[in-house]
This record gives C-alpha cells, sequence and structure tokens, in this order.
C-alpha cells in the first residue's frame, strides 16, 4: 500500500497536552478540519477540494426498531452488579458532604454497618460470648442482685431503633447513651481493631468506586466473529463467554439470515476463571482464538472448515493479572500478552513465550495505572505496546534497540490535558500500516509510516470511554466501518473513514496516487441494549425492574458480520453484555447510490422502525420465557423460606373441619360486621372475652435427651457450662442418669427429637431476658432452664412479647386440626422462620386456622423487596 | 429560590443538548434541528456571566445540521455563519476558515478567497496562540488559492505563448499573484507541522521562477529539519526534485537510503533497490538486496508481484554467480523461523496459484533457493505448473534443482 502523495497539513509541536478542560458536548461536530485538493492531476479543470472531515459515507440504516435476543438468556443466577447506590451516600447526608468538596462520598459506615449486622460472629465474637451474660434484652427490672454485674441494653435497643427511624432527619442528634456506650468500648469490643477494619474496608470500598468509574478489565471485548472461510457463505462462527461465573467458552455456528440463527449446539469449554477477553484472528486461512481470564491466557484454533471442532493448543498463567491478549493476523499461532506488571510478552504456541519488556513505569510520563496493551504491526515482527500514556513500538527481534513513539498523549496528536490511552487496534484488515486508538475523548487512526501525527482525529463524544471497537473494512473505494462500544453506558457509534485512491492500480511503483484518510458521513448511533426493553411484553412491576436490570448490565463485548446479498449488504452486529446476554441488530446498505458531492444521503433519511418485526417480536416473548423459567427465579436462600403448603400436608388434612369452630364463626362474622360498617379492627375482642385456651403443654416426660441439651446448650452459647456441668458430676450419678435415659429412650423412640433446640430460635428474645436472670451457679442436672417450654413461661418474667404464632402453634390447636404429631414440629419449625422478625400488626396472623399458612401472595411481595438481612444475636 | 432556578434552567438545558446529539447521532436532522432552535431560546433567557461555551456549541450543531438537512441551501448556510462570527469572538477565525472550507469543498472558490481576506484583516486585542495559529493558516490557504490561480494564468499565459502573442496584463496579474502566494506559503512552512500541499507549490513557484536555491533549500529543510515530524513525504519531494534536475546518482541514492531508514516499506524502495541492483559497487548492491528483503517483510507487500520478482531476479543472479552467498545467507537468518509460515506456507501457495500465477512463479524461485526443492511452497506450485504444462515451471524446476548446493550453503 502506497504512501498518500499528500497530507492534510497540520501543526506539529512536542511536549505535554496544553488544552485544558477536555473537549465540549458537541466537539465532534460542524469541523471540516482540514481540506485537500482533490485530484492533484486535474489542473486543467476547476481545482476542488475534500475535507478531512465531512465527506459522504455509506447510508447503513438499522433494519429493526430495537436489538434482538440472537442466544436464549445465559442460563445462571445472575446476581446484579454493583451499582453507585451501593455504595455512595444519598439523601441529606450526602449533600452534606458534599456541600465542602466535590466528588462522590463514600458510605462507609453503611458498609461497616452491613459487616457487623452479617458476620457478627466474625466482628464481636469472643467478647460477645465473654459479655453476654451481662447485657440484659428484656423488658423488666433488673433484679437487686443482679444489677452487679449485668446491664440492661433494651433503651439502648430503642434509641438505636429511633435512631434508624430517624435516618434522613437534618435533626438528628446522637442520642447521649448511644454515644457514652460507643465511647466506653469502642477500643476492646471489636474482633478486628476498628482502625484497621475501618482501613481494610476503605480501602476496598476505592477500589469498588474506581472500578465502577471505568473497569478496564474487559478491555478489548469478550466476543467474537469467526468470518465464513469463503466470500459469501452464510455460516460463521461466533464465540463468547457464558455460565454461571462466565467461565465457560463457547464457539457456536451461526447462520446469517434476516435474523442470525444460531445452527446445533456450540462447542463448549470450562475454564479456570471468569472469560475477559476474546480475541481472535486468521491466519494462514484459520482461525485462532486467543481467551484471556485474569491469571490465565489460552489459545484455540478453529479449522476454517464449518463442523471442524475448535481445538485448544495452549494455556499459560501469569502471576500478575493479564490485561491484553492479541493473535496475530500475519502468523499462526502467535499471540501477545501484557500483564499488570508492564510486561509485555510474544507468545508463540511453538516457540513458548519471549518478554520484549518489562518496565512497570509507564511510557512517556507518569501515571498510576497498571494497564498494558499490545498489538501486531505490519511487520510480523514488530509489535506496538501501550499504556495509557502512549503506544511504542518494538522490533521483537531486538526489542531493546529497536523502537520507535507511535503515539503520545501530548501535543504531538493535539491532545487535551487528562486524555488517556482506553484502547488500541491494528486495523490491518482495512490498511497493513494503520491503527486506531481510542482515548475518553477522541478517537485517531495513526499510520506506522508517519509515527506521532495522527492521520485523522475526531472527538467521538461518547459518554464512556470505548473499550470495544470493530473493524469492518470495505473493499477498493468502499469506506471501512469502525465501531466503538462503551461498557457501561452501553453506547454503540459507527464510523466511517475511507482511504481512497485516485487511480486504484494494484502496483504502488507506477504511481498510482493515494489520497489520505478521511472521515466519511456523520457518526451513527446504534441502538443499546437497554433500549428493546420498550419492546417488550408489559411485565408485573418487579419483573420489569429485574428486566430493566438485566438488561442494563454493562456491555462486555462487541462483534461485527458483514453479510453480502447481492447489491443489498448487511451489516450484523452483536453485543454481550455482562450477564452473558448476546443481541444482535442488523444495519442495511443499497449499494446502488451514486455518491454525491456533499452529503446527499439523507435525502431520505429512513426511519427505523418504531416497532419490532413480528420475527423480532416472537424471540423477544421466547427470551422473556426462557429468562423466566431459567433464572427469572430470585436465588431462594435469599428470602425467608416458603415451603408450598401441599409439601406439608396431605389434602385431607388441609380440609376445612366440618364444622367450623365457633372462634372461626364468631370471628368471620365480626369480620363481616366491620366491613359493612366502614370500620377497622383493632382488636379481635373474642380473644379477650373468650380468652384462648391455653395451649397445652408439650409432653415432655422427664429430661430430654443429652444431644438436645447439648444442643441447646451451643445455641444458646452455654456450652462451656454444659462441658463443666457434665465433667463435675460424679460417676454414679452420671450411669444412674444415663440408665434412666436410655430406658425412656427406649420408651419414646422416634417421638421427641431436636425440636426444643429449633424451636428456641423462634423465641431468642424471651430467652435472652431468662438467661439473663438466671445465676450462672444453677448447675442443676435436670432439664436446662433455658429450654423454653411453650406456653409456660419460667415464674417470675413475664411472657416477654408473647409471639402471635404461639397460640396457632399450640398443640392443641394443631392437634384440633388433625394434624399428626410428627407433623407439628415441622410446622413449628416452618413459622419459626417467619417469626424472627418483630411482628408488625399487618402481619399479625390471627387464629383463624386458614391463616396457618403464609399466602402466597405475601411470599411474591418479599421476594421483590430487598433479602432481608441476618438480624444479630446481640444488637449493636 | 435563584439558585433553585438556574438549576433548572441548567438541567433544561443539558436535557435539551442530549435531545439535539441523540437526533443527530440517528441522523434526524429535521428533529435535531427544532431542537437546536429551542436550546439558542433558552440561552436568550440566560444572563449566567459564565464563560459562553454555548456560543461554539451552536454553531458547530448548527453548521452539521446545515451540511446535512435536506431544506438548507448555501445561502442559509452562510447567513448562519455570518451570525456566529459575530456571536463569539474567540472562534471567530475558526469559523471563518472552516466557512471557508465549506465554500472550497462546494467549489465556490472566490467566495472563499474573499471570505480568506476579510478574516486575514481581523484584529482584536491581543492575540492568543491558537489564533495565532489560525491566522497562519488562513494566510496559508489564501496564499494556495493564489497559486492556483497563478497556475491558472500561467497555463493560459503558455497557451498563448505557443499561438505566438503576449499578453502584458496576464502576466503580470500572474506575478503578483505569485508575490502574494509566495509570502504567505513561505511563512507556514517555517512553522513544524505537516505541510506538504504547501511545500509541493511553493516549490512549483521558485521552479518556475528558476529559483532552484531556494526551492532545494526549502526542501531540505522540510525533509532534515528535526522539529518536523518524520513525514516520509518530504523526503519524497525531495527526492522527486532532485530526480528532476538531474542530479547525480549518488545524491538520489543517499536521498532514497535515508526514505529506507525511516520507511523500509514504502513504494519507492523498488525504485531504490532497481537502482542499486544497477550498481557496480558491492556494497550498494547488498543493500539493494537487503532493501527488498526488508520490504518483503511488510504484510502490504505480500502479495506484490514486482518485488517479488526483483528479489528473485537478485536472488537469481546471486545463486548463478556464486559469489556473495553470504549476503542472502545474512539476510535470511533473522528471517528464516518466520518468513516460512508468512511468506510460504502450504495454504498460501494453493491460494497465491490460484489467484496470480506470475506472483507464485516469483514466489516459487525464491522458496526454491531459500528452503531447497523440499520446501512446501516450491513444491506445491513446480507441481502445479508442471501439470499445467507452463514452461516456465519447468525451467524452474530445472533450475532449483541443479542449484540446491546453494540452498544448502544459504541454510547451513
Amino acid at each position: 500500500m502506497e504512501f498518500p502523495a499528500v497530507l492534510f497539513p497540520s501543526y506539529f509541536s512536542a511536549g505535554p497536552p496544553r488544552e485544558e478542560g477536555g473537549p465540549g458536548p458537541a466537539a465532534g461536530w460542524g469541523e471540516y478540519g482540514q481540506v485537500l485538493e482533490a485530484g492533484p492531476r486535474r489542473r486543467q479543470a476547476e481545482t476542488t477540494f475534500v475535507p478531512r472531515r465531512g465527506g459522504t459515507g455509506e447510508s447503513w440504516e438499522p433494519a429493526d426498531a430495537a436489538v434482538v435476543p440472537f442466544l436464549p438468556p445465559n442460563a445462571s443466577c445472575w446476581i446484579p452488579s454493583l451499582v453507585p447506590q451501593d455504595i455512595l451516600y444519598h439523601g441529606v447526608l450526602r449533600r452534606k458532604l458534599q456541600a465542602g468538596k466535590s466528588g462522590a462520598a463514600l458510605d462507609f459506615t453503611k458498609q461497616l454497618g452491613h459487616f457487623f449486622v452479617d458476620h457478627p460472629e466474625d466482628a464481636f465474637g469472643s467478647l460477645g460470648q465473654l459479655l453476654h451474660k451481662n447485657f440484659y434484652l428484656g423488658n423488666s427490672k433488673l433484679r437487686r442482685q443482679a444489677r452487679d454485674n449485668t446491664i440492661r441494653m433494651t433503651a439502648l435497643m430503642e434509641e438505636i431503633g429511633r435512631l434508624e427511624a430517624r435516618r434522613g432527619c437534618p435533626r438528628q442528634h446522637l442520642a447521649p447513651r448511644l454515644r457514652w456506650f460507643s465511647h466506653l468500648c469502642r477500643d476492646w469490643l471489636f474482633e478486628v481493631p476498628l482502625g484497621l477494619l475501618a482501613d481494610c474496608v476503605h480501602e476496598e470500598l476505592l477500589l469498588q468506586w474506581a472500578g465502577l468509574l471505568f473497569d478496564d478489565s474487559s478491555t478489548g471485548g469478550a466476543l467474537a466473529w469467526l468470518p465464513p472461510k469463503d466470500v459469501g457463505a452464510r455460516m460463521g462462527r461466533l464465540a463468547y463467554p457464558g455460565g454461571q461465573a462466565m467461565n465457560h467458552l463457547y464457539f457456536q455456528d451461526v447462520v446469517l439470515e434476516e435474523l442470525p440463527r444460531a445452527r446445533g449446539s456450540p462447542a463448549q469449554f470450562e475454564l479456570n476463571g471468569r472469560i475477559r477477553q476474546v480475541a481472535a484472528a486468521r491466519a494462514d486461512g484459520e482461525d485462532f482464538v486467543g481467551v484471556r481470564s485474569d491469571y490465565h491466557c489460552g489459545v484455540w484454533r478453529v479449522p476454517g472448515r464449518t463442523g471442524a471442532a475448535p481445538t485448544p493448543l495452549q494455556v499459560i498463567r501469569t502471576s500478575v493479572p493479564a490485561s491484553c491478549l492479541t493473535v496475530s493476523p500475519h502468523l499462526p499461532g502467535e499471540l501477545s500478552v501484557c500483564t499488570q506488571s508492564g510486561t509485555v510478552y510474544l507468545w508463540s504456541v511453538e516457540r513458548g513465550l519471549q518478554r520484549l519488556r518489562h518496565d512497570p513505569q509507564t511510557m512517556f510520563f507518569r501515571d498510576h495505572s497498571p494497564w498494558r496493551w499490545s498489538d501486531f504491526t505490519a511487520h510480523p515482527r514488530v509489535l506496538s505496546c501501550a499504556d495509557r500514556t502512549g503506544l511504542q513500538c518494538l522490533d521483537a527481534r531486538a526489542p531493546e534497540k529497536c523502537h520507535f513513539d507511535l503515539f503520545k498523549v501530548g501535543e504531538e496528536a493535539g491532545c487535551q490535558q487528562g486524555e488517556r490511552v482506553v484502547l488500541p487496534m491494528y486495523l490491518g484488515r482495512a490498511h497493513p500500516s494503520q491503527h486506531l486508538v481510542t482515548t475518553q475523548f477522541s478517537v485517531y487512526v495513526l499510520d506506522e509510516r508517519l509515527p506521532l501525527v495522527p492521520v485523522l482525529k475526531w472527538a467521538h463524544m461518547m459518554k464512556a470511554p470505548p473499550l470495544f471497537a470493530h473493524l469492518t473494512p470495505g473493499g477498493p473505494e468502499r469506506s471501512h466501518k469502525v465501531l466503538l462500544g462503551t461498557s457501561h453506558t452501553q453506547e454503540l457509534l459507527l464510523l466511517q473513514y475511507q482511504v481512497l485512491n485516485d487511480q486504484f492500480l494494484a502496483c504502488p511503483s507506477t504511481g498510482g496516487s493515494q489520497s489520505a484518510c478521511q472521515l466519511a458521513g456523520p457518526p451513527q448511533k446504534l441502538h443499546s441494549i437497554a433500549g428493546c426493553l420498550q419492546h417488550l411484553p408489559v411485565q408485573l412491576p418487579h419483573c420489569h425492574r429485574m428486566l430493566q436490570q438485566r438488561l442494563g448490565t454493562p456491555a462486555a463485548g462487541l462483534a461485527a458480520a458483514l453479510q453480502e446479498d447481492g447489491p443489498r449488504e448487511s451489516l450484523l452486529v452483536f453485543q454481550l453484555s455482562e450477564a452473558g446476554d448476546i443481541f444482535c441488530q442488523r444495519l442495511t446498505h443499497e449499494a446502488a447510490q451514486p455518491p454525491a458531492l456533499t452529503s446527499g444521503d439523507e435525502a431520505i433519511p429512513q426511519p427505523s422502525p418504531a416497532v419490532p418485526s413480528p420475527a423480532a417480536a416472537l424471540r423477544y416473548r421466547r427470551w422473556l420465557k426462557a429468562l423466566s423459567e431459567g433464572c427469572g427465579e430470585p436465588p431462594r436462600h435469599a428470602y425467608p423460606a416458603t415451603l408450598s403448603q401441599k409439601r406439608l400436608f396431605t389434602r385431607k388434612e388441609l380440609a376445612t373441619p366440618v364444622g367450623p369452630s365457633t372462634l372461626h364463626g364468631q370471628l368471620r362474622q365480626q369480620l363481616q360486621q366491620t366491613m359493612r360498617e366502614g370500620g377497622c379492627i383493632q382488636r379481635w375482642d373474642p380473644l379477650a372475652s373468650q380468652p384462648c385456651t391455653p395451649p397445652q403443654p408439650l409432653e415432655l416426660a422427664g429430661d430430654p435427651d443429652p444431644l438436645s441439651v447439648r444442643l441447646t446448650a451451643a445455641w444458646s452459647g452455654d456450652w462451656g457450662q454444659w462441658w463443666e456441668e457434665r465433667t463435675s458430676f460424679n460417676m454414679a450419678q452420671r450411669q444412674r442418669a444415663l440408665r434412666e435415659r436410655r430406658r425412656r429412650q427406649k420408651r419414646a423412640r422416634g417421638r421427641r427429637s431436636l425440636s426444643a433446640s429449633f424451636t428456641s430460635s423462634l423465641t431468642y428474645q424471651s430467652e435472652l431476658s431468662e438467661l439473663s436472670d438466671m445465676a450462672p451457679t444453677s448447675l442443676s442436672p435436670g432439664p436446662p432452664a433455658v429450654l423454653p417450654r411453650e406456653g409456660s413461661p419460667p415464674a417470675g418474667v413475664p411472657p416477654a412479647s408473647p409471639l402471635p404464632d404461639e397460640a396457632l402453634l399450640s398443640s392443641q390447636s394443631l392437634r384440633c386440626r388433625g394434624i399428626p404429631k410428627e407433623r407439628r414440629k415441622t410446622l413449628r419449625d416452618y413459622l419459626a422462620v417467619w417469626a424472627d422478625d418483630p411482628p408488625e400488626p399487618l402481619e399479625l396472623p390471627s387464629s383463624q386456622a386458614s391463616q396457618l399458612c403464609i399466602p402466597s401472595s405475601q411470599s411474591q411481595l418479599s421476594s421483590a423487596s430487598q433479602p432481608r438481612r441476618k438480624r444479630p444475636r446481640m444488637g449493636f | 429560590s435563584s439558585h433553585e432556578h438556574k438549576l433548572n434552567f441548567k438541567k433544561s438545558k443539558e436535557v435539551c443538548l442530549n435531545y439535539i446529539q441523540d437526533a443527530m447521532l440517528q441522523k434526524q436532522w429535521k428533529r435535531a434541528a427544532e431542537f437546536l432552535t429551542f436550546y439558542i431560546e433558552s440561552l436568550e433567557k440566560d444572563f449566567s456571566t459564565a464563560y459562553m461555551g454555548p456560543s461554539e456549541m451552536i454553531w458547530r450543531i448548527g453548521t452539521e445540521i446545515l451540511c446535512h438537512h435536506s431544506h438548507s441551501s448555501m445561502k442559509q448556510f452562510n447567513s448562519f455563519i455570518e451570525q456566529m462570527k459575530t456571536l463569539g469572538v474567540k472562534r471567530y477565525l475558526k469559523v471563518c476558515l472552516e466557512h471557508a472550507f465549506h465554500l472550497l469543498c462546494n467549489g465556490l472558490i472566490d467566495e472563499a478567497y474573499q471570505n480568506l481576506s476579510l478574516a486575514e484583516s481581523w484584529r482584536f486585542g491581543e492575540q492568543t496562540t491558537i489564533q495565532d495559529k489560525e491566522m497562519k493558516l488562513i494566510q496559508a490557504y489564501r496564499g494556495l488559492l493564489d497559486y492556483y490561480s497563478w497556475s491558472k494564468q500561467k497555463n493560459i499565459l503558455l497557451e498563448h505563448g505557443q499561438n505566438g502573442f503576449e499578453d502584458l496584463s496576464v502576466e503580470q496579474e500572474m506575478h503578483s499573484c505569485f508575490r502574494k502566494a509566495a509570502v504567505n506559503l513561505k511563512e507556514i512552512i517555517k512553522i513544524p507541522g505537516v505541510w506538504d500541499l504547501f511545500v509541493k507549490c511553493y516549490v512549483d513557484l521558485l521552479e518556475f521562477y528558476g529559483d532552484h536555491n531556494e526551492a532545494c533549500q526549502v526542501l531540505n529543510e522540510y525533509a532534515y529539519n528535526s522539529k518536523f515530524p518524520a513525514n516520509p513525504n518530504a523526503h519524497v519531494y525531495l527526492y522527486q526534485f532532485l530526480k528532476r534536475h538531474g542530479e547525480s546518482k549518488k545524491s538520489l541514492i543517499s536521498a532514497l537510503k535515508i526514505l529506507h531508514d525511516i520507511v523500509p516499506s514504502h513504494e519507492l524502495m523498488i525504485d531504490f533497490n532497481t537502482m542499486l541492483q544497477k550498481s557496480k559497487k558491492r556494497k550498494k548492491r547488498q543493500l539493494g538486496l537487503e532493501v527488498i528483503f526488508a520490504a518483503l517483510d511488510y504484510a502490504g507487500w505480500k502479495e506484490n508481484v514486482k518485488a517479488w520478482s526483483c528479489l528473485a531476479r537478485q536472488v537469481k543472479q546471486i545463486v548463478i554467480s556464486e559469489k556473495h552467498l553470504d549476503w542472502i545467507k545474512q539476510e535470511w537468518n533473522s528471517r528464516k523461523d518466520w518468513w516460512p509460515a508468512f511468506h510460504f506456507s502450504r495454504y498460501l501457495a494453493k491460494r497465491n496459484w490460484q489467484e496470480n500465477e506470475s506472483l507464485s512463479y516469483e514466489k516459487a524461485l525464491v522458496a526454491g533457493i531459500l528452503l531447497g526443492k523440499d520446501g512446501k511452497y516450491f513444491k506445491y506450485v513446480s507441481h502445479q505448473g508442471c501439470k499445467a504444462q507452463v514452461k516456465r515451471f519447468r525451467i524452474l524446476k530445472k533450475f532449483v534443482n541443479k542449484h540446491n548446493p546453494a540452498y544448502l550453503r544459504i541454510s547451513g
């Protein structure tokens, strides 16, 4: 390829960039840049000029209203990615914090709070164990003798509760009691010293925030299109990651049609880490696919013939995360790898790794980013190396000596202050010596033969830095199409540039002159993944929100396939999201348009259709269905267990008794009356008038079995005491007790089990109050006093927050419903899970028997809300 | 409150701008134009004292819309730009320059010239460095247009000269054009930059008036001043100039040698190679081999028949004379680990044979000598060639078989 005979004029000066403040919001519009005489040979006629920017481009119109799902949703329990709201202050506090300084305020206390609440054992384990006897959480007054070594925490807890309720109130003051308490125990209460923990949390938050602002790990994109071997064939391949952790590599045969279609099932490989980048190039008639995860890079060979399986060739492991992997378009089985330690390797499948450079410092000026990139150039032995400050080319045969600067963030390229290289790409398929460099502000096209001076520059005006790029070369006299994609904002931009030959000649030495590089036509925005939401069928609000989140996940890759069908060409653009979903859209081009001198292709701008085609609509429906089947269900463990009542009871058991009880009837009557009057029921009067029959105590015949005692002790944290108790028994006593127990066990085998230890979770509030009341010296071998017995609270302690379920759970009420004994326990356990929260009046179930099981609508409601956090045993 | 009002105002401006951008990026120029009128309206009510960034935005967006809008005319465009020129003092020169570009691209060269002259006379206080640069560009482009009218008059004069009568007024005008053009062009090419267009024109002027020394100096300065970027064209122009003026082989070779050092893949390397091959000096012939090997290292030359035939010819010569086989050996040493896969794979043999027979012939000759008669490329091509009963392939096969010892010496 010959060098352009005349280049566009430009100034050249060296040094750091002078322009400040970044480009304006519309910096890419309305500029020709420079002009050049069009045909140097045609002196006689009137001279014509061509602009550097603003020429005519080809018209590519979107064929559909929005992107269309290409494959079924990635089947995985998808975890929504971090959003700024998770780690930033919001509300009044944010405004207060931001009043003084600019920038984001990390909600560091919230994260610490989450840690204390979610991992109380790790946060307060040992001191919690030591102190829990000295903290009293009940409502009653402390007894005189207990007051010496026990304090009542209830008031403090209430204070904390109130603080929570007043969150966001500008007049909030720290309660003196809380201040006093935190002052008192800040230094010793925490398992990990608070300062150290805070440092670590803060550091992690900063990291996460930096990742949110700009995450470069997916630079290059994890989607690759392997075009068909013969031009015009309709079958290509798509290489992409998938699976729950995005650690499966798929090679899917794709038939290019109106809407591309997957053929057969994909070849699949399970890898050792999350796939960050998939790069592909064709050398010697075969496709080579490089796959980068953080610590491993692998290379696959994909034979050209259809149906042939891809073969893995080699894997390397790095001790520092790799930041780049590119595949050589010149030599089969050659790749280049960069790691975050600043090392660049030439990786040959046959000859192994060759280190070309090791420099933790950046090249042209100091920048903190460890990101490095490398790509191939027109010379198969010369590689380009990039960091945030620029690009250099090195000769692999003598990397120390032979190198030159290709691009510098500086005045040479007319950069802005603060501008940084985001993604370099070798444009070899369009022109053997051209490279694309994107920064957060602009795109540059560089020619190796004229280093440092960009042959093309344009401010792209994208909201986020473009991390993905794809080149679709155009033939002679055609424009090359470059697609730029961003990650978080999912933007997708189509640019066209051209290198027009005045006389297209195959042989360079005969003097055919080639014109300089021009940007052709206005840039064009393509559909983003999130844009298809409005074309999907209407959803329930919480499903809609979930879908919105799913479709709004950052993009993770970009690929395009050119489909030629006579005069009609179409460009299929594939997009991968971080959730592993692949979408596609089609752009069509009618080649028969004669190029006008001034851009005339806007004459009839065919607006993209407003509604999706029936085929697209069908795909939406299928995709939604697969999504709701495969991974639409929220993960179970995050929510209170919801069991179908059908599994607990047979139908017969569930059938309402023939004659409703009198209580039942009364309640119904009252409900109806109140409804008629339009009043509200504040209190179930019948309960007062006709007190609920005291639940019959469980048939606890004698001592519980030792395992239950031990577990109960362990549950309540008294395990040490239990052990002492056991060892301090005298031998005879123990033997006697043992024998007696055995006899009892024989008698009552299968009748009792661990129910006691489980029910204790139901009533830990009262249990704690009992604990604090109990003298630590009481070492009776009998049934431990901590074991709560339903319906009969220990004397002297008023029933602490009587749980509403107790009435329901009483054996009597269960028995009267014909529920067998062994199932009662299951039911109790089941309800115990629900009783963890302090009952709200709304949820307070009446003793009405039909409400025994939680109505399904309630489980629906709670599944839409935030997953409930674990409550700490000690609430501070 | 007023603060809140300001905030809301700012926000709605931003939203409006987003709408405009969105419409433009989807080529909905009419929609964008409507939004732009709202945006301008909103600015009229903007009493903020902040720096007028929006004026530049309106200029840029408006220009872009008018360039693509189906109902816009040149008249409308001109009146819009005239308004824009008065709107922002800081960008006045830039707007003028871009306006001139627009006129030039639409073939309105005289209007563009007027515009540039007008802009040149503009003065406003102290000039910033950017304005200074823009002013220089304006002058340079005016000089360029002067050059074009000079060249037009020159052509007229030459025609008249052929017809045998003189036209004094045309000649005078031509000279005045020359003076105006020369002054401005000379000015800009002193500043570091890429000025291919201006340098070419200036040299053309100088050459016409016989000032070869000045022209040579300008070209040398353009090529060798270290403050200028390493522009291959600068060396090409110098080489072409030297060639035009019949300079010695030696100076031509030294000019091309420098071009070879900075761009080994330049298309002139073929000329350079032929020039060197003809030389009597051994060193130069060796350099010629080096040059052609280096050019063929590049992906862009992979299928260049001319380059391959140059290499084939020289390699053949060396093998027949059996002298200087070490030259080939030296070049081959640094390439033998990757050229076979890069140039001489079986896949390429097949493709070259199918697509370009003469390319495959030249390459097969080189492959046969460098990789021996058992090399994949040579084997495939010679086999196919013999099968198709092409005479030169049979001769080729004989030649390679006969000179197989040369291969052994090169590879050994």
